[in-house]
């Protein structure tokens, strides 16, 4: 360290008004989005993502059933199943889990606290770097498994309007399912130590449960409200019959409409990232437990 | 006309008290703390860094209060925005060079992309780690990563900056660098709180210093100041002598005078009147130059004076 005299004020601005919240949010974002992108579990899941897309082709070249799909009917079953039930929710604990986890397991939340930032900003400059990262990992599988699922087949073909409006509603469900389970995996991120073992169970377990115990439990879900969203009836998606050891019982299924389910995702969303933000104000992140560590 | 600086206490607290389920951290704590360079001192447990960490904000009090800069630190954003903190842990983002992290720091802070890059660079020259600031800092030495740290809480260049042990894995000559660094941030209006449980150290940047022991102030003030609370108790005099022997029995009997041990040519006496036994030793000096080749004050470094209430206090006497 050298003896020269030491700037009282390296920037300059500090002396004038606060940050602005703009300036904290993309500083959030943009090292969330370096941090996540550099990473190699990224590069993983990624990888991960893209396996779907193997699934028409390798069905259209070694299938043998008579009662092979169409090319649509294919698409939506890939698109509900895979990308909108099953990674959406598994990207969101992948990433979403860890952006605030991560900084507290490395206590290097301790700098963000002792620095003049905006909770809030913050916490939502993570989330969309999560978006930013996640998002297009997943647009661009579902658009190569879209067209894959053109390979030869009839009926589904992105040029078609009707096709590429169908594709589009998946997109735009895929990434409101996307923000709802990476908001909710945030929130488990800042409230507890272990929030992918709880998003595991939470997610794949409790959400599966509820959707096939009878009654209106699975209100209480995401699940619920994203295939609220979906373009296929309830009716049609929804398991009326649960057949089991015991016999076979009927199940009323209550839907809810896609302008409702969209309004309550974003409530969602909107509770989730501000009760992480809450999280960050009233918790403490000293790092030590005991007197004077 | 003369103009009165009121200069107001950079830390305030009252009754600050703070605890972890049943282990109190710290105790009933009320102290001030003018501007300048203080040293926290106290030994492993003492609660310095829990005191630091409540000054920061990143804990709330249990009971009592504390305000830094005049107002309460934790999530206020003004007073985040006037002060830096070095921790004693390292704490780093992984697949981080030590520039970004200073820089991302910095922008953390609200500073633009370039105002942060201007700063971070400023702040690695500052403690002279350019040459290796673009390595990652998975491959810093201990010296390096406290280097680092220091840098994150200079670039801010903050009015209040705490030093949560910075000699920590210095060598050296990175000790005597960090000394002349805090030393001259103080000749620049900064202020400084450095923690240490290393006397030696403070007493190189500081004559201010708090003693926490316990979780409990046992002591505030200047290092002179707290050095007169122990004039009425045993300071240690140790003589080098060619006629030991003779010189223990010379002061056995003095009345202020309850312990005096030789070994080899060392004289080591206890007293309650210190004053007394330097004017005999300066006596004897001039009278029989052979009995006496060196004097030490044991109890001249803080070290001593340290120990000495530390001992008492954990025995509650």
């Amino acid at each position: 360290m050298n003896d020269s005299p030491v700037p009282v004020v390296l920037w300059t601005e500090a002396t004038g008004n606060a940050p602005s919240l703009g300036q904290q949010f993309r500083a959030s974002l943009e090292h969330a989005f370096i941090i996540m992108t550099r990473r190699r579990r990224f590069a993983l899941a990624a990888a991960l993502t893209f396996l779907p897309a193997l699934v028409p082709i390798m069905e259209s070249f070694f299938g043998r059933s008579v009662h092979a799909l169409m090319a649509s009917e294919l698409f939506t079953r890939l698109a509900e199943k895979l990308f909108i039930d099953l990674l959406s929710p598994l990207l969101g604990l992948f990433f979403a889990t860890l952006l605030i986890a991560e900084d507290v397991e490395l206590r290097t939340i301790s700098y963000i606290l002792t620095r003049p930032i905006s909770r809030t900003a913050w916490v939502l400059g993570r989330f969309t770097a999560f978006l930013m990262a996640a998002a297009p990992i997943l647009l661009v599988s579902l658009t190569i498994t879209a067209l894959a699922c053109g390979v030869k087949r009839q009926g589904f073909v992105l040029s078609n309007v009707n096709d590429f409006w169908l594709f589009g509603h998946y997109v735009a469900v895929q990434t409101i399912a996307l923000a709802a389970y990476g908001a909710f995996a945030l929130f488990l991120g800042a409230f507890s130590r272990r929030p992918i073992v709880y998003g595991v169970l939470l997610i794949y377990g409790w959400q599966r449960v509820a959707t096939f115990v009878p009654g209106v439990i699975d209100f209480l879900t995401i699940q619920k409200y994203v295939d609220g969203l979906k373009p296929v009836l309830a009716t049609q998606r929804n398991l009326v019959s649960i057949q089991t050891a015991l016999g076979t019982f009927q199940r009323e299924v209550f839907a809810i409409g896609a302008a409702k389910a969209m309004v309550i995702l974003i409530l969602m969303i909107m509770v989730f990232l501000g009760a992480s933000a809450l999280s960050l104000r009233l918790r403490e992140f000293g790092g030590d437990k005991t007197a004077g560590a | 006309m003369t103009v009165d600086v009121v200069r107001q206490p950079v830390i305030e607290a009252r009754d600050l008290s703070k605890w972890f389920g049943e282990v109190v951290a710290l105790n009933n704590v009320t102290l001030s703390i003018a501007p300048g360079v203080t040293g926290v001192l106290g030994p492993n447990g003492a609660g310095k860094s829990t005191f630091i960490k409540l000054a920061l904000g990143l804990y709330a009090p249990s009971r009592g209060e504390i305000r830094v800069l005049g107002e309460p630190p934790r999530n206020n954003r003004r007073v985040l925005a006037r002060i830096g903190w070095c921790p004693e842990v390292d704490h780093f983002y992984d697949h981080t060079t030590g520039f970004e992290f200073v820089y991302w720091l910095c922008r953390y802070w609200g500073m633009s992309p370039r105002s942060a890059r201007a700063a971070a660079l400023e702040a690695c020259e500052m403690v002279r780690i350019t040459d290796r600031m673009d390595d990652p800092i998975d491959e810093y030495s201990k010296g390096m990563r406290q280097r680092i740290k220091i840098a994150q809480a200079l670039a801010l260049s903050p009015e209040l900056i705490f030093l949560d042990e910075p000699m920590n894995g210095l060598d050296p000559r990175g000790r005597e660098e960090m000394y002349a660094l805090i030393r001259s941030l103080g000749d620049r209006g900064v202020s400084v709180i450095v923690s240490s449980h290393i006397l030696y150290e403070v007493e190189r940047i500081t004559d201010n210093v708090v003693l926490l022991v316990g979780g409990t102030l046992i002591a505030q003030g200047r290092v002179r100041d707290i050095r007169e609370l122990i004039d009425r108790y045993p300071h240690t005099i140790r003589v080098v002598s060619d006629q030991p022997a003779q010189l223990a029995k010379r002061f056995a009997g003095d009345p202020g005078v309850f312990a005096v041990e030789t070994r080899g040519d060392t004289v080591t006496i206890r007293t309650l009147t210190p004053d007394d036994c330097y004017e005999t030793l300066n006596i004897l000096a001039v009278k029989a130059p052979g009995w006496i080749r060196a004097i030490e004050c044991a109890d001249n470094n803080l070290q001593a004076v340290f120990d000495y209430l530390t001992k008492k206090t954990v025995s509650g006497v």
